[in-house]
């Protein structure tokens, strides 16, 4: 039906009507009123372009339909969209931690330890109070609280307490009226330390030790210093037993830091209320919050916490920190705001960054190049502190059980505490260094196999709507696409294995959480993931309040694109308020790849309720139902006749009638999932991403350098809200990703200390070193995610490290397993490569060629098979239920325990595997205090 | 920052009588050019002086010429458009970044503090190792690199031009309150972490020239680094000749000992059996390689670098084989 455009906004201005005397047409102003209808006074035809062919439009379903289809308006979503706060950051203007300047505000400073490991003695502050210019000092036993972002870890306090764990630990605090007197003051305090034996080699902390870094009671191993061991077997070992193809590869990753432009920062203000007005670049208010009343012993509603502009946090800034307690506690004894800000030093001090780790990885395939077994053993070094280390634990192991279609799965994993500053979550978290082995074992199978490495993951992974060995619900799966997306991007069929020395490519994939499905905190019961308000008042503008942390990703600009779609109001009329714990109902945070997801859900439910209200104000006016209803671009009308219908905001004011500003609520909460064995919980989500990067590099094998030429980068995001936003991400992850695989390393030197503590010796790589990437957006559209859309913001981080781990293989024919791959530790694979060639020459090694075997024209029979199965399960015509190990031949309606002789679940070792257990399975020769007959 | 004075003397003489004034008050002083090296470190409280002389607004001081280069010529002035020789525009373009080259000076680059990762960090990092040799606030502490004694320092000269001026031959005019003098650059270094150069003290390094052969001479300078910005050498090789005459070839190092330095008997060993091409370059190389031993206070092990000093030397006399 052909549009007629040109409908005017109502109410207000006089039309064409002019007095020729140039005076004012009586009863009528000049101009509209104010809102009413924002800077285009007709309204636009609508962009079916951006409305989904099964309600009318013509943006093509190929995955098929999605419950949200009939609350697209064609207004946002799907469009590249400039951040709602990028002209704030652009002009300098956006206001970050430090940007904070509260009247009559102190400056506060951090006494930090300089030892290792040590007991305080005693500290003596008699000479820092006597300093002139300073207001307050605290120490640790200004707050005996213990706090820390999950609950069951809660090891930190605001200052050491007894003990400091790593150089760099805070020790004590200072607030003066300046920089200057504050630094001074800090070579005032006298502290008396008793040195202890510090540890700083992981493998060390699964021993015995005289003083634990933590005492975990009746629950600590022995006298070790483990913080957390896991163990979970899923299915019949002996299916791997006599493999076809195998691979075997032991992994050093060193630490990586998140590398964020801006320092941590923050001021903290007590009001003239007594509240605690709390300023900071955080991912997680919320949290902080919590930590926050702990610690100062504060009710929740007698803090505000205030999150700045955060410049760049990518799990770095998802902790409360004690710098934040600090401030907190400065400020209440001084009596004045308190500004803390870090140097680039101390953001390493307080790190975060990603675990080092020792990852092995075993693997086997059978006769029909299925995965027979993954065996996963990941050590990762904790640091001084737990942080989100529980959970990295589990993450390391449980996130390997997809995309592929597994025969058995068998992982251990221990968590040590060393005397260095504490390892957390870092995009990707703990997926991403196992990722990184298994994709690189996987190119060593098919190898051994004679097959294509794409085509062997093509013929094995686990289709759309499917369970995990692990029992996590896939529901949109995009991984295929995104395979034959880089293949033919990158024309991999005329260059792996067929490039000269020095030339390689190769394939990685990862697969990713969107958000994690159960909260870490259990109060209140059943409390939602996610609350949304949103108001709208007489101007027509609509302000949405959200907890939501805007942390550079765009979730700011994601809610406003989806309140937008929902009401069909240009992004200029919706406002987040997204900043203070006060008028924001929680959220979460950004952490897990969480926001868009659920918070996004949340808002979409908020907005279909005052869609609701104005399509029944509409119906009152215009007489028609609102089935029977289009809104487009600030108006209502009747969708038979265009010319029936009503301004967006007479329709508001009709419903504001005797009511006033509309008001509506939305939450949204992870629907039940999961199995029920221990740590079942880990790694579940409500749905995942799924990527698969192409890379190719030039080496140069006089030298070992390695630069990365080119990257074809396939996400599976779901839907993109903002493809703008979504490519970025993928750049921005390729980039991080890059540097974890060449160049970035946290340098623990000969006393144990950190080395590169700055970011000229912390080798993040340049512009220079970037490859040309081209983001690829695959949209698998999933039925739960907002208008489809799943996480963008982690996933895109992991394949690159396999992706070029395996393109330098293919350039030198050298397996590398220690990251990052300076040149010196790839020049020293060339010399062993050498040795092994019998050249004294790098530029007479050869590259690896392959000459498919047998098993490939299966492998891409048996992929063409399951592109059919994919396709009917993505597009709901085929909903049966799919287990892993249907590839295997189980029935997907038993229990496998029932149909599979040997199938076990386990969470914990039989005593006869204890002796054949990995590095991290060495934690389970360990027994807890309470089974030793004694504890302390 | 800590505090201190800053002067500006606008010519060479003012400049001179300042720094002579404090030495007889017995006051300490540093030099600044651009800034680049001394700023950094003084925020980090290495070494600091209560007075800072810059050399910013002396007249004269910028001269670029084929033949001549003043102090305070900015690195990214240094352009073969400039007249400046390609050896030594090749090398300044890979100094740090392109923002950094904006103030960096030719002066400040070849006057360069040597670096080690025990040494260029912030205070409170440096005490809790117990400080070092080159920093020792007055605690005569180790330095921990050649651990257990304090009397060698052994931080790396980490410059990038040195060596080029180096293989064409330059000199470096050097002025105080004593008077000028005028040195080959080659006599310019001296082997000590902390003494660095053969400057006194109240002498600063007024401009370099070059002779008259320098623009007969081509070359190259290969710079090892980790990225391709920021970074300083890991290890330098320089190399000029006079075009098809091997036996014209200076070779030079940088970034693999305190000093940067010229290799002539390396050179002369190898020409001694008769220029063979490619066997001689490969001969260089390893005489090059086993010249050196760099030690282990940069970011990349000292073996590596040490084993690339034979490409980087290969890759620096590429040309003679054309």
């Amino acid at each position: 039906m052909k549009m007629s455009g040109g409908y005017r906004q109502q109410p207000g201005g006089a039309g064409k009507v002019t007095r020729k005397d140039g005076k004012r047409v009586a009863g009528k102003q000049a101009f509209p009123p104010p809102g009413s209808g924002g800077s285009n006074p007709t309204m636009a035809p609508r962009d079916l372009d951006f409305i989904p062919e099964m309600v009318g439009g013509k943006e093509a379903q190929p995955a098929g339909a999605h419950v949200h289809d009939r609350a697209r308006t064609g207004t946002s979503v799907g469009k590249p969209t400039a951040l709602v706060d990028s002209n704030a950051k652009v002009t300098g203007q956006a206001w970050y931690g430090d940007d904070v300047r509260l009247a009559n505000e102190v400056i506060g400073k951090i006494l930090r330890s300089p030892h290792h490991y040590a007991k305080i003695k005693s500290i003596d502050t008699s000479k820092v109070e006597a300093l002139p210019g300073v207001l307050a000092v605290a120490t640790g036993a200004d707050s005996p609280h213990q706090f820390g972002v999950l609950p069951v870890t809660k090891d930190e306090h605001a200052m050491a307490v007894e003990k400091v764990r790593h150089v760099g630990d805070l020790v004590a605090c200072v607030a003066a009226v300046d920089e200057a007197t504050a630094m001074e003051a800090l070579n005032l305090f006298e502290v008396e330390y008793e040195v202890l034996e510090p540890v700083f080699d992981p493998k060390k902390g699964l021993e015995d030790a005289d003083e634990p870094i933590h005492w975990r009671g009746k629950y600590h191993l022995a006298r070790t210093n483990v913080q957390k061991r896991v163990f979970q077997e899923f299915g019949d070992r002996s299916l791997v037993e006599t493999p076809l193809a195998s691979s075997h590869g032991k992994w050093n990753m060193a630490g990586v830091h998140h590398g964020f432009t801006e320092p941590h920062a923050v001021v903290a203000h007590w009001d003239p209320n007594g509240r605690l007005q709390l300023y900071t670049p955080q991912q997680v208010p919320h949290y902080t919050h919590r930590a926050l009343a702990t610690v100062l012993d504060v009710p929740m509603h007698q803090i505000n916490v205030i999150r700045t502009f955060v410049g760049g946090g990518f799990g770095g800034k998802s902790d409360p920190f004690p710098h934040e307690m600090c401030a907190a506690i400065l400020a209440r004894k001084s009596g004045r705001p308190v500004r803390i800000t870090f140097d680039r030093e101390e953001v390493y001090w307080i790190n975060r960054g990603r675990h080092p780790s020792h990852i092995e990885v075993k693997m086997t395939a059978d006769e029909e190049a299925r995965i027979s077994g993954f065996d996963i053993d990941a050590l990762i070094d904790g640091g001084g502190f737990a942080s989100f280390g529980h959970v990295t634990s589990y993450y390391n192991g449980v996130l390997a059980t997809a995309p592929y279609e597994l025969g058995s799965f068998h992982y251990t994993g221990a968590r040590v505490w060393t005397n260095k500053p504490a390892s957390g979550a870092m995009r990707g978290h703990g997926a991403v260094n196992t990722r990184c082995a298994v994709e690189v074992g996987l190119d060593e199978m098919s190898e051994q196999m004679k097959v294509d490495p794409i085509d062997l993951r093509l013929a094995n992974l686990l289709p759309p709507h499917s369970r995990t060995i692990s029992g996590f619900r896939i529901t949109s799966n995009g991984m295929r696409e995104a395979l034959e997306k880089v293949r033919e991007g990158s024309d991999w069929d005329s260059k792996f294995r067929q490039m000269p020395l020095g030339k390689g490519i190769g394939i990685g994939c990862g697969f990713f959480i969107s958000g994690s499905g159960l909260p870490i905190h259990w109060d209140p019961n059943r409390f939602p993931h996610a609350t949304v308000h949103m108001q709208v008042d007489m101007d027509g503008g609509v302000t949405v309040h959200t907890g939501a942390a805007d942390i550079g990703q765009g979730s700011t600009t994601a809610v406003a694109q989806v309140v937008s779609e929902v009401l069909a109001l240009p992004l200029e009329m919706i406002h987040v308020r997204s900043h203070e714990s006060d008028t924001s109902p929680v959220d979460l945070g950004s952490y897990s790849s969480r926001v868009t997801f659920m918070n996004a859900n949340a808002a979409i439910r908020a907005a279909l309720e005052i869609r609701e209200q104005l399509l029944n104000a509409a119906w009152e006016i215009l007489g028609y139902h609102p089935n029977n209803l289009v809104l487009n671009d600030r108006r209502i009308y009747y969708k038979h006749d265009p010319a029936i219908g009503v301004s967006y905001l007479k329709a508001l004011h009709k419903a504001q009638e005797d009511k006033g500003a509309l008001i509506a609520s939305g939450a949204y909460r992870s629907p039940p999932m999961g199995g029920v064995h221990k740590g079942a919980a880990a790694g579940l989500a409500p749905a995942y991403s799924f990527s698969a990067y192409v890379a190719e590099v030039d080496v140069d094998v006089e030298t070992g350098m390695i630069k990365c030429t080119n990257v074809w980068a396939a996400h599976d995001c779901g839907k993109a809200l903002n493809p703008l936003a979504v490519k970025g991400q993928i750049i921005g992850s390729c980039h991080m990703g890059l540097g974890q695989v060449l160049s970035e390393k946290m340098v623990y030197g000969r006393t144990g200390h950190l080395q590169n503590p700055n970011l000229l010796e912390y080798k993040i790589p340049s512009v220079h070193e970037m490859p040309h990437v081209e983001p690829i957006i695959i949209e698998s559209c999933d039925p739960e995610g907002p208008f489809g859309a799943k996480e963008a913001g982690e996933g895109p981080l992991l394949p690159i490290l396999p992706a070029v781990v395996n393109a330098v293989y293919d350039a030198i024919g050298i397996r590398l397993r220690d990251l990052p791959l300076t040149p010196d530790v790839v020049f020293k694979g060339i010399e062993k490569g050498m040795k092994a060639a019998g050249v004294d020459d790098p530029l007479d090694l050869t590259s690896p060629r392959v000459e498919h075997g047998a098993l490939q024209p299966l492998l891409v029979k048996r992929a063409a098979e399951h592109k059919v199965r994919d396709r009917a399960r993505q597009r709901s015509e085929d909903t049966d239920p799919y287990v892993n190990g249907v590839l295997f031949g189980f029935d997907p309606n038993l229990p496998l325990e029932d149909q599979v002789e040997g199938w076990r679940t386990a969470t914990e070792p039989d005593p006869e595997q204890l002796a054949e257990l990995g590095l991290a399975g060495k934690a389970w020769l360990k027994k807890e205090q309470r089974h030793m007959g004694g504890d302390e | 920052m800590p505090p201190f004075t800053l002067h500006h003397p606008t010519t060479v003489d003012e400049a001179c009588e300042l720094a002579a004034k404090l030495m007889a008050a017995g006051e300490g002083f540093d030099w600044v050019a651009g800034g680049t090296d001394l700023v950094p470190n003084y925020k980090w409280h290495i070494n600091t002086k209560p007075h800072v002389i810059s050399l910013a607004k002396i007249q004269g001081t910028d001269t670029i010429s084929s033949n001549e280069l003043g102090c305070m010529v900015r690195l990214a002035d240094l352009t073969e458009e400039n007249g400046v020789h390609s050896v030594v525009v090749q090398a300044a373009s890979k100094v740090a970044s392109s923002l950094v080259r904006t103030n960096a000076t030719l002066g400040g680059n070849l006057c360069l503090d040597t670096r080690c990762f025990w040494y260029n960090q912030g205070e409170d990092w440096r005490r809790s190792i117990d400080w070092c040799h080159k920093a020792d606030c007055g605690t005569g502490a180790d330095c921990r690199v050649i651990p257990n004694q304090n009397t060698l320092c052994v931080a790396t000269y980490q410059g990038d031009i040195a060596p080029t001026l180096m293989v064409l031959g330059a000199s470096v005019h050097l002025i105080g309150p004593n008077g000028a003098r005028t040195i080959p650059i080659d006599s310019f270094y001296q082997l000590d972490g902390m003494k660095k150069n053969v400057l006194e003290e109240g002498e600063f390094l007024l401009k370099i020239t070059l002779p008259e052969d320098a623009n007969k001479r081509i070359g190259s300078y290969q710079k090892l680094r980790v990225r391709d910005s920021w970074d300083f050498p890991e290890a330098g090789v320089a190399a000029s000749w006079i075009e098809g005459d091997p036996t014209s070839l200076v070779v030079a190092t940088t970034a693999l000992e305190s000093i940067p330095r010229t290799h002539p008997e390396e050179v002369a060993s190898v020409l001694e059996a008769g220029w063979d091409g490619n066997a001689s370059v490969k001969a260089l190389s390893t005489a090059v390689q086993k010249s050196v031993k760099p030690v282990n206070n940069t970011a990349l092990p000292p073996r590596y670098r040490r084993s690339m000093v034979r490409v980087l030397t290969k890759r620096a006399v590429q040309g003679l084989l054309e």
